[in-house]
């Protein structure tokens, strides 16, 4: 992108940001406590597919029907995934429920289970399904991805990459390709792994496979320091698919990165709703001492406690982040990061918790993530050299 | 969220696309406060939760507008009544509704339902059974926060659970308490760095330097002044920046206040090698003390405080460091002044101990000053 489009998409961000502010500063005054609407007609909640009361009979009859149950329980998978609420995983756990608890259980709904369980970062419990699954269908594509990622989120990269052969075994190469070479990647051969991906020709490839290969691209390009090129993975991706907030919260960690908080803002303009990107514009508002920042803490706090009180670990690194970067509670941050690596060993997870212990003076306390970096010849030019 | 989204999402799941909603599990808050056999408070539920459950969106349009909320309010109160149980001293408390409102959460609109209950007598107890969408949604849970008596407490209902039991005499304050007592003892045993500066001003305490040399105490009553002057003044220094910064008066950069303390176990430690401050090493204790002040606030940080019990936590956490404190005092102490007039103590313990703990020191202050 020219330095002139930047510019001007920044200009517009800032106008834009202003007129928000006004029309939140008002709303934020007039309800800031239960209130009574202006009228009958405003709307309050606009309800997405598949969650009106009278969709409730598809559940009822996915009780007696596992042909209904499957596909109802895969639509709700995937609208979760599309929107990253996880309202949508309870329904569909409504729905698999009587199909998992049943001996044999339904394979098909094990795999689904497992699926939503790793989206809970439910990892432990997610190979446990993905294990009475593969008892018996060992050759089950979809189940040994959902294995290869969650040991790979896990930093098991051995068992992972096991997983990825059984995989690439039974799908069309590409796929097997993306799913080695992107786990290469973070065992050393960073640079050759990047380079393997950027030159696979994805014609004819469905949407949401090049969608896999260019966040891939994308991140592995912000971990090699080609920012401009990673710019570029993320914009073909979000080009594709304009709801991947996956890749746009990693689109807006670059801007960041770079100081640019104006073109993060604009990039997560009407996102506030999901909680990870709310947490991008909030770094973007205190770079900026935008005023609005009181109100996008307020209500990340908010929804982290909610969290921390049900015992749920979803958006541990994203709190982590807040703490840090928006709070300035260093001390909390490093609990939370270290909570965190617990949990899970991404590229991001190394960083948040070398970030937060630098900060509180105690770089001693990320030698386990420095270690398990270096182990695996990660590199990554925001932390790890 | 992570990369192992993306992979999965490359999956053959492919449906229509939607609309973009927010990143939070489904959760209803109750808030109750009790007083005496009165008993008030609010059931909150998204909009999008109360449409599975009642049916909001009269006109089918999958928009569920003010209008409808409030035609709907019957069926919503008979809802709540069927499915969330008050109980108070076993005999259950029958719910009044005042009228709904709106409330703004992360996630979008919630609907406010206040209500109120007059129990039997005044209560000891409360028994919660939190049904509300159990049969639509598995991962809903009911986030409760229980004021009784000017305590609060809090839990989570919800997900098929046993109902729940509330004692309402003070629970927080008394747990709170030990937990925060526990915690005090247990961070001065393990932060081995409050200690070695303690015990670095307290090696000299049972000897007494005269002539250029360390001689020993002849009797126990001025080894005795010189300890109680020195923990005394250590207590009260680290108290007072202690309640400052967890008060949030004060606050310093962890990095700093974690150096500084590392360079005040080399001072503490060096002076037994070369004396400069013979008389008064309590002076040395109150300058410094205030600064490991700061290092337990940081611990406290980390915890929190827990809302409505802020200052018997604080005073908890001070006494769970005396604790600790006074524990390894009268652990170390009787035992050096029964062996100071040994030439090891003098000769050995003083010099070679003293410089062994300001190495360590120096490492600590490089490793935290420089990394």
């Amino acid at each position: 992108m020219s330095k002139r489009i930047g510019r001007s998409r920044a200009s517009r961000g800032r106008l834009l940001g202003c007129i928000a502010a006004l029309v939140n500063l008002a709303c934020v005054c007039a309800h800031a406590d239960p209130y009574v609407p202006r009228s009958d007609d405003v709307v309050l909640a606009e309800l997405p597919p598949g969650t009106r009361s009278a969709d409730m009979s598809a559940r009822q009859l996915s009780r007696a029907r596992v042909d209904v149950a499957i596909p109802l329980a895969q639509f709700y998978i995937h609208q979760s995934r599309l929107s990253g609420d996880l309202r949508f995983l309870g329904y569909a756990q409504a729905v698999l429920a009587p199909w998992v608890a049943k001996e044999p259980a339904v394979p098909e709904a094990l795999v689904l289970q497992a699926s939503l369980q790793q989206s809970r970062h439910e990892f432990a419990a997610s190979l446990a399904t993905l294990h009475r699954s593969l008892a018996t269908r060992p050759n089950d594509p979809q189940a040994l991805l959902i294995r290869a990622t969650v040991l790979r989120v896990l930093g098991r990269y051995a068992e992972a990459a096991m997983a990825c052969e059984e995989f690439s075994s039974l799908v069309e190469p590409r796929l097997g390709m993306l799913c080695t070479q992107s786990l290469r990647a973070l065992s050393g051969e960073a640079d050759s792994a990047y380079s393997t991906l950027s030159q696979m020709s994805s014609q004819g490839w469905l949407n949401s496979e090049k969608s896999w290969l260019y966040s891939e691209l994308g991140e592995l390009a912000v971990r090699l320091g080609r920012d401009e090129e990673a710019q570029r993975w993320f914009e073909l991706d979000l080009k594709l698919v304009p709801g991947d907030f996956y890749v746009r919260a990693a689109y807006a960690d670059l801007l960041l990165k770079q100081h640019n908080p104006l073109e993060a803002l604009a990039l997560l303009q009407g996102q506030e709703s999901i909680e990870p990107l709310l947490l991008r514009i909030a770094i973007a508002q205190k770079q900026l001492n935008d005023p609005q920042l009181a109100q996008s803490s307020a209500r990340l706090r908010a929804a982290f406690a909610a969290e921390e009180q049900r015992g749920e670990t979803v958006h541990r690194r994203e709190q982590a982040r807040f703490l840090l970067e928006v709070e300035n509670q260093p001390q909390q941050s490093l609990a939370a990061a270290l909570e965190n690596w617990e949990l899970q060993h991404e590229p991001d997870d190394v960083l948040i918790l070398l970030d937060a212990a630098r900060a509180c003076g105690r770089p001693e306390a990320a030698a386990p993530a420095l270690r398990f970096a270096r182990a695996n010849h990660q590199r990554d030019v925001r932390g790890v050299q | 969220m992570n990369i192992a989204h993306k992979a999965l999402w490359a999956l053959a799941l492919i449906l229509a696309a939607c609309s973009v909603q927010a990143h939070i599990a489904s959760n209803g808050f109750l808030n109750i406060e009790v007083d005496n056999a009165h008993l008030s408070g609010s059931m909150e539920l998204a909009i999008r939760d109360a449409e599975l459950a009642v049916g909001l969106d009269h006109d089918g349009n999958g928009k569920v507008t003010w209008g409808e909320l409030k035609s709907s309010q019957l069926a919503l109160q008979s809802y709540v009544l069927g499915h969330l149980g008050l109980a108070g001293n076993g005999a259950p408390c029958t719910l009044a509704f005042g009228s709904v409102k709106v409330n703004e959460r992360v996630d979008g609109s919630y609907l406010w339902l206040p209500f109120s209950a007059d129990c039997r007598d005044k209560l000891d107890t409360l028994r919660i059974d939190y049904r509300l969408l159990d049969a639509e949604d598995p991962s809903h849970r009911g986030l409760l926060a229980l004021t009784a008596n000017g305590a609060a407490q809090t839990a989570v209902l919800g997900g098929s659970a046993e109902p729940r039991q509330f004692k309402l005499k003070d629970p927080l304050v008394w747990s709170a308490f030990t937990e925060y007592l526990y915690a005090g003892i247990w961070h001065i045993l393990s932060g081995i760095d409050h200690l070695l500066f303690l015990l670095s001003l307290l090696l000299p305490a049972v000897l007494v330097r005269q002539r250029n040399r360390w001689e020993a105490v002849p009797v126990a009553a001025p080894a005795f002044v010189n300890i109680v002057k020195v923990v005394t003044a250590f207590t009260l220094a680290h108290s007072i920046t202690l309640s400052l910064a967890a008060f949030d008066v004060i606050r310093l950069p962890s990095r700093l206040t974690e150096s500084i303390i590392a360079a005040s176990i080399i001072i503490a430690a060096l002076n037994n090698v070369f004396p400069r401050v013979t008389e008064g090493r309590w002076r040395i204790a109150f300058a410094f003390g205030l600064l490991h002040g700061f290092g337990f606030a940081s611990v406290l940080a980390e915890m929190g405080l827990p809302k409505g019990a802020r200052l018997i936590s604080l005073v908890a956490f001070n006494l769970g460091v005396e604790t600790g404190q006074m524990a390894v005092v009268l652990a170390v102490m009787p035992l050096a002044y029964l062996v100071r007039s040994t030439v090891f103590y003098r000769r050995a313990v003083m010099p070679w101990g003293s410089s062994a703990i300001a190495c360590l020191a120096l490492l600590w202050l490089v490793q935290r000053a420089m990394l």
